[in-house]
């Protein structure tokens, strides 16, 4: 399979400060893909890249042969890259189902949009999605009544309800107690395969039970790349993680 | 030649009145985020207090300005305290919140002192005139212009060699770090906005000599104040003072130049046009968030 | 559960929803019955007025988050595309039949100028009425949400637009009647139907318009594109990670709303017989905004209730000045009252209290459900 995704030499900085420093990455389609590093190793900001949200002062970015480096963020998210934060970004006045109605991003047109749904069409969609991430007693609550738990999960939903083919997630699990984080990874499990998905965890447990092969950043930079044995058997890994008390407990 | 540095001398006079009412918004829009539309009826209280004072109590300008500083500021932290403290989050609603405040007290001092204008005397010591750069000033209006810097100077020094500036600029960075240390932030933004208040109060006594005292003259005072601050970017003390300066330059430029009119929408058209483009103001560094 | 079953509540939940609506405009046709004198309701049609505007700034407030303190500039330029009309239909002492408006011969004005030529066809300045906000609020949109301004500086941006605005037409006297506006202005007349200020027609003619516009802003907040508005308002990024042109959006409610807001301005010139530069004044503009708050943002049938009840009250009360003075102390408490305690204003309270009494007789008819053959508890 070729490459989907290509991060080639992407540099960024903040005030003179290198966030990501000639950045090389590539990910094939359908693949579950882990991001690893200690802390401001730049995980956050490679996600943001390829989003759109942060511009990359050098270097490309080419998803399907597409340069996204130079669209804005809503024509990458029409490319088909969905993103979720690390902080939980719902809609917090809007109604479960309407936070999903809306990542229902089918047609994007002002115009396209005027017409009424009196007939609930894409209802048993959004039920089906609220099935999936367990919010069917929620689905006509404010999305603002939502534990943080279930306000993650309304996010993912909402990745899910948009479809996108490049799935970005930016420690989905936070917060998360450990029954919680189980159906996100077996829900991770399922979601790999029909789209291609970038994690970025610090719960090595999760990146474990999830990802195929993990790529540990420091620095802004990629130092590693693998299965988790290998990564963990990776001098350099070792050494950039040493006084966070290693891998596990990053 | 005469003529230039004239305009340039009254530029300078309007400059040191914006900087006067400015100080104090801009105090609170830069630690507190708060836009308070209320400060222009802090200055008419300010302006009133100075009339109240002389003719009831028959102090003069100067005497009073203490006593007044303390007034305003009081009024300032009771709506801290007991409007402003309820709205955390919610930065739209404070202005709306302040506007209302303003609209009372605009209006309470209209049903009680009555609507007709005031006049306030100027200071015996400093009604006449002097010379400067071979030019005749009002010597009153030299006073007003060093005040204004010394009160920069002084807040200047509160913000950043006091404790209590340490600890306001400790909680802008980060409110809940700060509480963490033990700083009890509800208070210094208590103090900060009567702060603020009183500045307004002392620029609207000081101010209410040249200007005639009526309840809705703070209206205009808030709007020059705010560009005021925009221009000179928030949390920016100094470009307050230089905003203020190039603000009274130019009002006093264009004014003399065109109509007064067309004076006010091109201020306005810039404003529109800085805000668009620089939202953070002239004289700030861009930092990225 | 079938899927039928879903279909069936949505239409309900809509029904339910187009209710008060749909009971307050019946009301307001309803009104001329009850009130037989027409000094009265040419009042209740100015107020009425007033609340189409104060939909309109619902619709970019509430719904999209964009507070437009300048929303009194679509309403007055709606006001002087009515009142320009309306004055070239006059027959001026000076000049005759055609001639040129009055205020414009005391000026020295020569010819009619180019932009006034049109506004001799009432259906161009009907359109006008409309068109022109929307396109000057979308411009105005797209200098502001292609830069993504938001928030505090949007509502400054239109506050002095509106001020420039209103400045310029003060100056230009010769060509808008300066501080004046516009006077002594013809009876509009469509389809050979005159609308007389104090006659029953031009009331009617309003209550369509607030049935209409209340119904179009209804349908807009209804559709997709509506949700995806109030979804900018409560996270604007993350709408834009979804694939929308969040720009777009906002420029076009913004439109929406100004050419609302335009309506109502041509209304008031109808029912005012005149435009004053004080329609896009400051004073209106927040006046506004304190309907809006006090009747509940988030409700366009609120919003409305909100500006007909609290500026009738203001007129009731303005026979006395003593009342009037007063009456601004109040409004300025009960605006600071519901900016902390009812973000949601009037309609926000009418729902809690609703819900309420639904729980309440649900509760109450389950216990007699329960009840029979118990004895009723301590409860």
């Amino acid at each position: 399979m070729s490459s989907h995704l290509d991060l080639r030499d992407v540099s960024v900085s903040f005030n003179g400060f290198k966030a990501l420093n000639a950045l090389n990455m590539s990910v094939r389609k359908g693949e579950l893909r882990c991001l690893i590093g200690p802390n401001g190793a730049g995980k956050t900001t490679a996600l943001d890249i390829i989003c759109g949200k942060v511009k990359p002062s050098a270097g490309t970015v080419s998803f399907d042969g597409t340069a996204l480096q130079d669209l804005e963020e809503f024509e990458i998210a029409r490319a088909g890259v969905g993103r979720k934060f690390q902080v939980p970004s719902v809609f917090r006045e809007l109604s479960v189902s309407e936070n999903l109605d809306v990542a229902r991003a089918r047609r994007t047109s002002v115009l396209g949009n005027l017409r009424w749904n009196i007939g609930n069409s894409g209802r048993e969609d959004i039920e089906r999605l609220a099935e999936l991430v367990g919010l069917t007693e929620q689905l006509d609550r404010p999305a603002a009544y939502l534990s943080h738990g279930q306000t993650q999960w309304l996010e993912i939903g909402m990745l899910v309800a948009q479809d996108a083919e490049l799935i970005l997630m930016d420690e989905p699990t936070a917060g998360m107690t450990a029954q919680e984080t189980r159906k996100t990874a077996e829900l991770f499990a399922r979601l790999k395969g029909k789209h291609t998905l970038i994690v970025v965890e610090h719960d090595m447990g999760f990146v474990k039970a999830i990802g195929d092969i993990i790529s540990v950043m420091h620095m802004g930079q990629m130092l590693a790349e693998g299965t988790a044995a290998e990564v963990e058997a990776h001098p350099e890994v070792r050494r950039a993680y040493l006084g966070s008390g290693g891998i596990s407990h990053a | 030649m005469d003529q230039f540095i004239e305009q340039i001398v009254t530029g300078l006079s309007i400059g040191s009145i914006l900087l006067l009412v400015a100080l104090g918004l801009s105090i609170i829009y830069g630690s507190m985020g708060i836009i308070n539309l209320a400060h222009g009826e802090f200055v008419m209280l300010g302006a009133y207090a100075a009339w109240v004072f002389h003719t009831y109590l028959g102090l003069g300008l100067l005497a009073s300005l203490v006593p007044i500083f303390l007034v305003v500021a009081a009024f300032g932290w009771v709506i801290e305290r007991y409007v402003l403290s309820l709205l955390n989050n919610r930065p739209l609603d404070t202005i709306l919140a302040t506007w209302g405040v303003g609209i009372m007290l605009q209006q309470a001092v209209r049903l009680s002192v009555g609507s007709e204008l005031r006049y306030v005397q100027l200071p015996p010591a400093l009604s006449d005139s002097m010379d400067v750069f071979g030019i005749s000033v009002s010597s009153y209006r030299v006073f007003l212009f060093v005040v204004s810097i010394a009160l920069f100077g002084a807040t200047w020094l509160l913000m950043n060699r006091t404790p209590v500036g340490m600890k306001l600029r400790a909680i802008i960075q980060d409110r809940s770090v700060a509480a963490s240390f033990g700083i009890n932030a509800k208070r210094v933004y208590a103090l900060t906005f009567a702060y603020g208040a009183g500045l307004a109060g002392l620029a609207g006594a000081l101010v209410s000599p040249l200007k005639s005292v009526s309840p809705d003259m703070g209206t205009g005072y808030v709007v020059d104040a705010f560009m005021v601050v925009v221009l000179g970017g928030v949390q920016s003390l100094a470009g307050t003072v230089a905003s203020a300066f190039i603000l009274g330059e130019l009002s006093g430029g264009i004014a003399f130049l065109q109509n007064d009119t067309v004076a006010k929408a091109i201020v306005l058209l810039a404003i529109v046009v800085l805000i668009r483009f620089r939202p953070e103001g002239l004289f700030t560094a861009r930092v990225r968030a | 559960m079938p899927s039928h079953v879903p279909n069936s509540s949505g239409l309900q939940r809509l029904i339910a929803q187009l209710a008060p609506l749909l009971i307050v405009c019946a009301i307001v046709f309803a009104l001329p019955v009850l009130l037989n004198n027409d000094f009265l309701l040419n009042k209740v049609a100015r107020y009425l007025v007033l609340g189409i505007l104060t939909v309109s700034l619902g619709l970019s407030w509430g719904f999209g988050g964009i507070l437009n303190l300048g929303q009194a500039m679509s309403f007055g330029l709606g006001s002087y595309a009515m009142a320009m009309a309306l004055k070239l239909k006059t027959v001026p002492v000076h000049t005759g039949a055609s001639g040129l408006p009055d205020f414009m011969v005391w000026n020295n004005v020569q010819h009619l100028p180019w932009f006034w030529e049109p506004f001799r066809s009432l259906t161009f300045a009907i359109a006008a009425g409309l068109i022109v906000p929307a396109l000057v609020a979308a411009a105005l949109g797209w200098f502001m949400f292609r830069g993504r301004v938001t928030g505090v500086y949007v509502s400054i941006i239109t506050l002095a637009t509106m001020v420039v605005i209103n400045l310029v037409i003060i100056d230009q006297q010769s060509y808008t009647g300066g501080f004046n506006g516009i006077t002594d202005l013809a009876q509009l007349e469509i389809f050979g139907v005159a609308f007389d200020a104090y006659g029953r027609a031009t009331y009617y003619l309003v209550a369509c318009c607030v049935l209409l516009s209340l119904l179009v802003a209804f349908a807009f907040t209804k559709s997709k594109a509506g949700l995806i508005v109030q979804a900018i308002r409560d996270h604007e990024s993350r709408v834009r990670y979804f694939g929308y042109d969040v720009a777009l959006y906002q420029i076009f409610v913004f439109a929406l709303s100004a050419a609302i807001a335009g309506l109502a301005g041509m209304l008031y010139t109808v029912v005012m017989e005149f435009a004053s530069p004080t329609f896009l004044g400051v004073q209106l503009s927040l006046s506004v905004v304190v309907w809006c708050a006090v009747g509940g943002r988030q409700s366009l049938v609120g919003a409305f209730l909100g500006a007909v009840l609290v500026a009738g009250m203001q007129g009731a009360l303005s026979e006395s000045a003593a009342f009037l003075e007063t009456w601004t102390l109040v409004m300025g408490a009960l605006f600071v009252l519901v900016v902390l305690f009812l973000p949601k204003g009037l309609a926000g309270l009418a729902q809690v209290v609703w819900r309420w009494i639904v729980q309440r007789r649900q509760a109450a008819s389950g216990r007699v459900a329960q009840g029979v053959g118990q004895t009723e508890g301590s409860t």
